[in-house]
């Protein structure tokens, strides 16, 4: 994981919170990361912190991101999951910078409609990653996937 | 309300934690894309509540649609807080009751059900785009 300082906890559970930004494929690519691995690959591990209703403070939002370590996943460089996040007091346990993970992957997504086949493969890819990372934070042996 | 301006900003909520805010998401690219490419921007959400700049100031200028998925209307809220009320707010679970038939259950990827309430929902925000820019 990129830009991390991933300390094993014992925590029961790791919100999961991405940019989803909307103008451009790589706030889709933070998108479908980020349902890969709270809808397929660690759903009981895992809560997802919706953005727009932290900001507005709605609960749960408000008191899981204080409650959880978290992982943020940054669609550009503008990293609005990790300014929103730390404003609101989440204890930052990982960050994945997607521009990074596509020079690191080689793989470039589509467009912010349709990712393609490559953005899909980026998403799985990286998603696999967090998974990872959120077996260390939940002190669990790390699974196949 | 009616502003004769050439652009109206989008502003969806693309909520993750429901199916609705990727009805919304994908309803919001329907519009940019097909429907009214140019008569329409979209601001994104994230970077309008983290305190971009650009995206606040648009939208203090330039009218704007929030396409919110759920009652907590993220989208209009955040909006209002931070720049101005918009012109008008689309609320995909609203939408979705005039089409019982179509139901939204995917967070991911959107079958040929899903497309349809898309569909349905970025007609009744193009509509309210040619309201706005005084066009039908």
């Amino acid at each position: 994981m990129q830009e991390v300082n991933v300390q094993s906890t014992q925590a029961d559970k790791v919100a999961i919170i991405s940019c989803a930004g909307m103008d451009k494929a790589l706030g889709s690519v933070a998108r479908a990361c980020a349902l890969k691995v709270v809808e397929r690959l660690r759903p009981n591990e895992t809560v997802l912190i919706c953005i727009p209703p932290l900001v507005a403070g709605v609960k749960p939002y408000s008191e899981l991101i204080k409650k959880h370590p978290a992982i943020l996943i940054d669609g550009c460089a503008e990293r609005c999951a990790t300014k929103i996040a730390a404003k609101n007091g989440a204890k930052i346990k990982g960050r994945i910078f997607i521009p990074q993970s596509v020079q690191i992957h080689n793989l470039k997504p589509n467009t912010a409609s349709d990712i393609g086949p490559e953005g899909e493969k980026l998403a799985d890819k990286i998603a696999e990653e967090i998974a990872l990372q959120i077996d260390k934070l939940v002190g669990k042996r790390a699974k196949n996937g | 309300m009616t502003l004769a301006t050439g652009k109206v900003g989008i502003i969806c909520c693309s909520g993750e934690d429901l199916p609705e805010g990727t009805i919304s998401r994908i309803a919001t690219r329907l519009v940019l894309e097909k429907l009214r490419p140019d008569e329409t921007v979209t601001l994104c959400l994230p970077l309008f509540l983290a305190g971009g700049e650009d995206e606040r100031a648009f939208a203090r200028v330039f009218p704007t649609i929030a396409v919110d998925g759920c009652s907590k209307k993220c989208a209009e809220m955040g909006t209002r807080k931070f720049s101005g009320k918009p012109v008008a707010t689309i609320v995909v679970s609203e939408v979705m009751k005039k089409y019982p038939q179509l139901k939204a259950r995917s967070r991911e990827k959107l079958n040929t059900e899903e497309m349809e309430l898309a569909m349905k929902v970025a007609e009744e925000i193009a509509a309210k785009v040619d309201q706005v820019l005084c066009k039908k």
